[in-house]
């Protein structure tokens, strides 16, 4: 069920997010990336058995987390993780629903933590992304 | 694009440690823009030392168990990769079971770390599971001998 608090930036739709079911700037946001089988890394990644790569799934909660903690000239990037999990395999065809939700902020960082879920299960997990302030490009 | 995110392996002591390197260039689809121009993404990076981690434990079993990340406890960025930049991806293990492995690790560039990672764990798995045992002995035999992948 969308939820928009606040209207997420385009840049959700741009970033590679294909719904955005909650969005509250500085607070926390719900997307969703679908993982389609034509998905590139797929053919090396692997031949067999096509997994997605878990730091993609990183990636995709660090992007998020940058969107909630958007605030006009600068931008936010992932510095550091602490405890992150993978429970399990995330592949074609899955629809991961991606949550990140502000824990702590500093002057020029923010502490997040994160969830990943495919069909209400957790996939991965981090206990601490923390991302630092820096000049948009 | 190919998800192999390494180019030679310089050196290793089986279930111990590893070093090795992947070249990067502006014609990667990779690079996310940055306030001085394209940077490589975290997740990237951390993605290099955890192959780099994985071929240790391919090469250590004679390409029977391939790594699958289980987590990590802690990653810290400390500077960016730029396009042409050289990652020299460094090891080591400091916990092994038959089924899973632990290994700490940096990236760096040109001498300067740009991210450590420790606590990386990993399930040893099947290898045969995820590549033809063919294709996995033809990249080792490249990663090690130079000739191209």
């Amino acid at each position: 069920m969308t939820d928009l608090t606040t209207a997420p930036p385009a840049a959700v739709s741009d970033r590679g997010f294909d719904r955005v079911l909650q969005f509250e700037a500085g607070s926390h946001a719900v997307a969703v990336r679908n993982v389609p089988g034509t998905h590139a890394w797929f053919a090396t990644h692997f031949p067999r058995r096509p997994v997605l790569p878990g730091v993609l799934l990183l990636e995709d909660l660090a992007e998020l987390a940058a969107l909630v903690c958007a605030d006009g000239a600068r931008e936010w990037r992932l510095s550091g993780v602490r405890t992150m999990r993978f429970r399990h395999f995330v592949g074609p065809g899955d629809q991961v629903e991606l949550r990140v939700r502000v824990t702590g902020a500093g002057a020029d960082s923010r502490d997040l933590r994160a969830e990943a879920r495919v069909d209400g299960r957790t996939v991965a997990t981090a206990r601490r992304l923390t991302l630092t302030r820096r000049e948009a490009p | 694009m190919r998800f192999h995110l390494i180019d030679r392996i310089e050196s290793w002591e089986p279930d111990r440690h590893i070093t090795a390197r992947k070249v990067t260039s502006v014609t990667e689809t990779t690079w996310r823009p940055g306030p001085d121009g394209p940077e490589l993404p975290f997740g990237l990076a951390l993605e290099a030392l955890c192959q780099t981690g994985s071929w240790l434990f391919l090469l250590s079993t004679g390409h029977r168990r391939r790594a699958a990340l289980l987590g990590v406890d802690q990653v810290t960025e400390y500077g960016r990769v730029r396009p042409g930049d050289t990652l020299r991806m460094s090891a080591d293990v400091v916990g092994r079971h038959e089924e899973a492995a632990v290994l700490d690790g940096t990236v760096s560039v040109d001498g300067r770390p740009v991210l450590r990672a420790e606590g990386i764990m990993c399930a040893l798995i099947d290898a045969e599971r995820l590549d033809d045992p063919a294709d996995t002995a033809r990249m080792a035999e490249a990663l090690l001998g130079g000739r191209p992948v």
